[in-house]
């Protein structure tokens, strides 16, 4: 009678009938049926979650921060439904699950939270209140400004700061966030095409949304204090100033300066320096960096314009030689955007680095063109008279100066810095960025020239600009937005540099250009991704071909003909730019403790319990293995033949229960077994046909023939496997089986394979899931066992997708025969494959094991072809 | 026995209600689009749906409170959250008061018709016991 018990628990007032007679019966088996699929869903989501993520730990992909969101919030709602799904199932007897499931969200959470949520300050601060305190407060370039300005005395222009917290105002107010992370989700890294469209969404909804008005007139009140202050209306400058910009990761020239700025034009241009925060190749730069999205908002600094007669960047360390007691200043004439950019080629000095201040070298550049303020607003690039293209844009006293206020600004931040100046129309310097200075990120013991190369003739050679040797084939750009199909590992040979390369930076294996500045951002950038790069060169762009094999070698400034191996040996290009190491990828790695971490593996051991789940995967595991446990469990308890679990009786290499949800067995099957024929569940019963399949013959030693078996006992029939140590008798496959639906899976140790199908005589519905994950063989017999189901069940037209090691393979929407036919496919395959496990080694042909698989060789025997052409039947 | 799915679109965002109902629409599906929660529960007092699509962040009524009025007008109907906001809380929150799914915008168009195909076969199936529950012959 607990079968009238059981009945009563589910429906409380209901008086006992044969099962037949009971309509709420067969509503109770389709509660069953949906819970448990339900159930099997969210533990493939939740595999897939897990996969997808070992698989970016593994580094090599780049991701942001809102893939590690989205993941965890699949992973979390798929975890929540597990359990909601088992207590239906069980009448609530997993309730200790939730407490479990809100301590790992919660551990979760505070980890995505990391770096967000500050409280609130104020929305504009002038510049002469403003040092390195106030990082967070107003970003790295208005934090570094005012550090020089007021406690480096330093000469730097009246200015304000926008804090950051006043971006965030004006995103909340216009709800931006959720916008612009749904647009950046739908990012894969690489595409530059895509990248470009996405950013100009962003851009748009930003430049669309209305600033709030009390930060509207907080701007203006801090321009009219900065007329007030500077003695007149002025004319600004407007420039990004990220968190995280021109610190420890530099973010130099990734984003938007707006030059000589009238006072109408104020509000449009800090929208225009906000959205900056999402060029293109910012969003690419952050992808690579492993910049979490939100960890970035921008702050704006706002400087009085200074009407510069020449400008340029200087650094206290030369970049390719840090160790030489020497600063480099390069200069041109005009606004700051030459030189920076690398669009004329500079004057250059070398100058002591002692209190002499004594210029060492003095180069004078071609400066063709000037960038020069307009009087509307804005700025123009302007022919430069010839007499003065090649004259010094700074007198001697005035470059010693400088190198006093470079190793002034040196001094006060402890360490090499890298200026932006000016020379105004008063003959006056002043400062307009600092940050500190990457040296080259490889090999700082280069020599001053190139070195001969036997059989690689020397072709170029210009400034080193980052060092270090790399080879790959040119790939000629005549402008940042001449990019499409920059190959993997190719060199990047350019008329000018450009801080927008950066977009392929982490393909890049060289970097040659015809005119730039080692000095620029472009050169610190690779230098920080640790790209060799040699730039003003002159004629790179007219002697490379592209396509041709190059070797450079940034530290000497030298350019080869062909692969130069003796070059490239030392400095092999490193895994230095995977994500590892990345913010992003260090909250994977947390965040991942929580979900992907498996602590319950085995189902036999006291500690699978409710109690020691500590991530998503360990509920996932649990509540897996307590599905099942808990609709045999059920049966069980059931005295209906129609509800048992029945044990079947087949030629297998492992013992397989049913249970029938309705439909899948014969009403009067009272046997204590059943067999394959007895079947109705269509699905299953093709699964079953290919598993038996005559030709597999797993169970026998390669020697015995056909005819042997009958006389093989049941016992017999195991023992391939327990020699193996692979299964015990014992352990139990679960298939759960209705009329048309079938789902099987077997699980051994790190091993799971399911196939979860619905097959009827309308198509719309069909389908058929398999699902392979994991063993804990060797990541090449996995990786190469997943190729190998991947490629065959493909030929038998599944869609497949392989992550890592799980693998997921689907049909849709086939005819019944067609959808029964790969069935009995998989079936053969599922049996064949365990048999594999064994065999294929890490270094195995795997066309070979295809096409034996293809032409019915189940047993995979190298004879087979030969020995019995006749197949199995 | 297959009837084209009965689909209702809950989003503010006119233009997403506008893709999404053309490009499904050309599936089989028939669909209405809605801008607030206060007119999907108007439009739910009179007519049956089979799937909604529910946006979670919305201004007036909020998804979540949509959804759990959603459940007292029409129990069966099956509810995907859809949301640009990636929280956890907003999530699980929508699972326990009944959501059958939660997906992440942009979501690709082939895996949202799939959970809307799934969600549908749910509801058939739950029609199908309730009508054994309280039909007279089933």
């Amino acid at each position: 009678m607990k079968a009238r018990r059981f009945f009563r628990r589910l429906f409380g007032r209901e008086r006992w009938k044969p099962l037949e007679a009971r309509p709420d019966a067969r509503a109770a088996l389709h509660l069953q049926y949906l819970t448990f699929k339900d159930l099997i869903t969210s533990n493939d989501e939740i595999l897939e979650v897990i996969a997808d993520m070992e698989s970016k730990l593994q580094g090599g992909m780049t991701f942001g921060m809102a893939f590690v969101r989205s993941r965890a919030v699949t992973a979390a709602s798929h975890a929540y439904r597990m359990i909601q799904n088992l207590n239906t199932l069980s009448r609530r007897r997993y309730q200790d699950l939730y407490p479990r499931f809100s301590d790992i969200q919660q551990a979760v959470e505070r980890v995505l939270a990391r770096g967000q949520a500050r409280p609130q300050g104020p929305l504009v601060l002038p510049l002469a209140s403003v040092s390195l305190h106030d990082l967070d407060a107003v970003g790295g370039k208005s934090a570094n400004l005012g550090e020089m300005k007021n406690r480096a005395g330093l000469p730097v222009p009246e200015g304000f700061a926008v804090t950051t917290d006043a971006c965030i105002e004006f995103f909340e107010a216009n709800q931006l966030w959720d916008d612009i992370r749904a647009l950046l989700m739908n990012l894969g890294t690489g595409d530059l095409q895509a990248a470009a469209e996405t950013s100009e969404s962003i851009r748009r909804a930003i430049m669309a949304a209305p600033l709030p008005s009390r930060l509207e007139a907080a701007i203006l009140d801090g321009y009219e204090r900065l007329c007030a202050s500077a003695g007149g209306t002025r004319r600004v400058a407007l420039r990004s100033s990220a968190v995280g910009e021109d610190g420890e990761i530099s973010f130099a020239g990734q984003y938007v300066s707006l030059l000589n700025v009238a006072r109408d034009q104020i509000l449009g241009a800090y929208k225009e320096v906000i959205a900056g925060l999402y060029t293109p190749r910012a969003i690419c730069y952050r992808a690579i960096k492993g910049i979490p999205e939100e960890d970035i908002p921008m702050g704006v600094a706002c400087l009085a314009m200074v009407d510069a007669v020449a400008s340029g960047v200087a650094s206290s360390m030369d970049p390719n030689r840090p160790a030489a007691p020497r600063m480099v200043i390069n200069g041109a004439w005009g606004l700051g955007i030459g030189t920076v950019e690398g669009s004329v080629s500079p004057d250059t000095w070398t100058v002591a680095k002692d209190g002499t201040k004594a210029v060492i070298t003095s180069t004078a550049g071609l400066k063709e063109t000037r960038v020069e303020p307009l009087g509307a607003g804005g700025v123009q690039t302007v022919p430069v008279s010839a007499h003065l293209q090649p004259a010094l844009c700074l007198t001697e006293p005035q470059v010693r100066e400088l190198a006093g206020l470079v190793q002034a600004a040196e001094d006060h931040f402890g360490g090499p810095r890298e200026v932006e100046w000016a020379l105004d129309r008063t003959g006056r310097l002043v400062l307009l960025q600092s940050r500190p200075v990457h040296a080259s990120a490889r090999g700082t013991e280069q020599g001053e020239t190139p070195r001969e190369v036997e059989g690689h003739p020397l072709i170029l050679s210009g400034v080193p600009a980052s060092g270090g040797s790399g080879s790959g084939p040119a790939f000629l750009s005549y402008g940042p937005e001449d990019l499409q199909g920059f190959p993997e590992g190719g060199v990047l040979v350019a008329r000018h540099s450009h801080p927008q390369y950066v977009r392929v930076m982490d393909r890049a294996s060289a970097i040659v250009t015809d005119i730039g500045a080692p000095t620029g951002h472009m050169a610190s950038l690779a230098r920080e991704f640790g790209i060799p790069a040699v730039l003003d060169t002159h004629r790179s762009t007219s002697l490379l071909r592209p396509g041709a094999v190059v070797t450079v070698d940034g530290g000497r400034g030298a350019v080869y003909e062909g692969r130069a191996e003796s070059l490239l040996s030392a400095a092999s290009s490193s895994g230095a730019r995977g994500m590892a190491g990345t913010p992003v990828y260090a909250i994977l790695q947390e965040v991942s403790k929580h979900i992907v971490t498996l602590n319950l593996t085995d189902p036999k051991s006291s500690e699978f319990t409710a109690r020691s789940c500590r991530t998503f995967h360990d509920i996932a595991r649990f509540v897996h293995e307590k599905t099942f446990e808990e609709m045999f469990r059920v049966s069980d308890q059931a005295s209906y033949e129609e509800l048992r679990s029945v044990p079947l009786a087949a030629r297998l290499p492992f013992t397989v229960y049913l249970i029938d949800l309705g439909g899948g067995l014969p009403p009067g099957a009272r046997a204590r077994e059943v067999t394959p024929q007895d079947i109705l569940s269509s699905p299953m019963k093709a699964l079953l046909a290919g598993m038996t399949h005559p030709e597999l013959r797993w169970w026998m030693p390669k020697a015995m023939s056909i005819g042997g078996f009958a006389s093989v006992t049941t016992e017999a029939i195991f023992t391939p496997f327990m020699e193996y140590g692979e299964r015990r008798l014992g352990d139990r496959s679960y298939a759960i089986v209705a009329e048309g639906y079938c789902n099987f899976s077997s699980r051994i140790g790190y091993h799971f394979a399911a196939v979860d199908a619905y097959c009827t005589a309308s198509p719309s519905r069909n389908y058929i899931s398999f699902r392979f994950k994991g063993g804990a063989a060797s990541e090449a017999r996995r990786a190469n066992r997943c190729v190998l189901l991947e490629r065959i069940l493909r030929s038998m037209d599944f869609q497949v997708e392989r992550l890592g090691d799980l693998l997921n393979a689907r049909i849709r929407k086939f005819s019944e025969e067609a959808t029964l036919e790969r069935l009995d496919q998989a079936g053969r395959l599922i049996v064949a494959t365990r048999q594999l496990d064994m065999r294929m080694g890490p270094a195995a042909d795997i066309d070979w094991y295809v096409s034996a698989f293809l032409t019915g060789n189940y047993l995979f025997d190298p004879c087979f072809a030969a020995a019995s052409p006749q197949g199995g039947s | 026995m297959t009837r084209p799915i009965r689909l209702l679109i809950v989003d503010d965002e006119a233009r997403l209600v506008e893709t999404l109902s053309k490009r499904l629409t050309a599936r089989g599906l028939y669909v209405e689009g809605v801008h607030s929660g206060a007119d999907a529960l108007a439009l739910l007092q009179g007519k049956p749906f089979d799937v909604a699509l529910l946006d979670v962040r919305m201004p007036g009524m909020d998804g979540l409170t949509t959804l759990r009025e959603i459940k007292k007008l029409q129990p069966l109907l099956q509810v995907i959250m859809l949301s640009g906001n990636a929280s956890i809380n907003a999530a699980v929150e929508g699972m326990r008061l009944g959501a059958s799914e939660y997906l992440l915008k942009p979501a690709n168009i082939d895996d949202v018709l799939a959970k809307i195909e799934e969600a549908f076969h749910k509801k058939l199936i739950q029609e199908e016991r309730l009508a054994a529950q309280h039909g007279p012959g089933a």
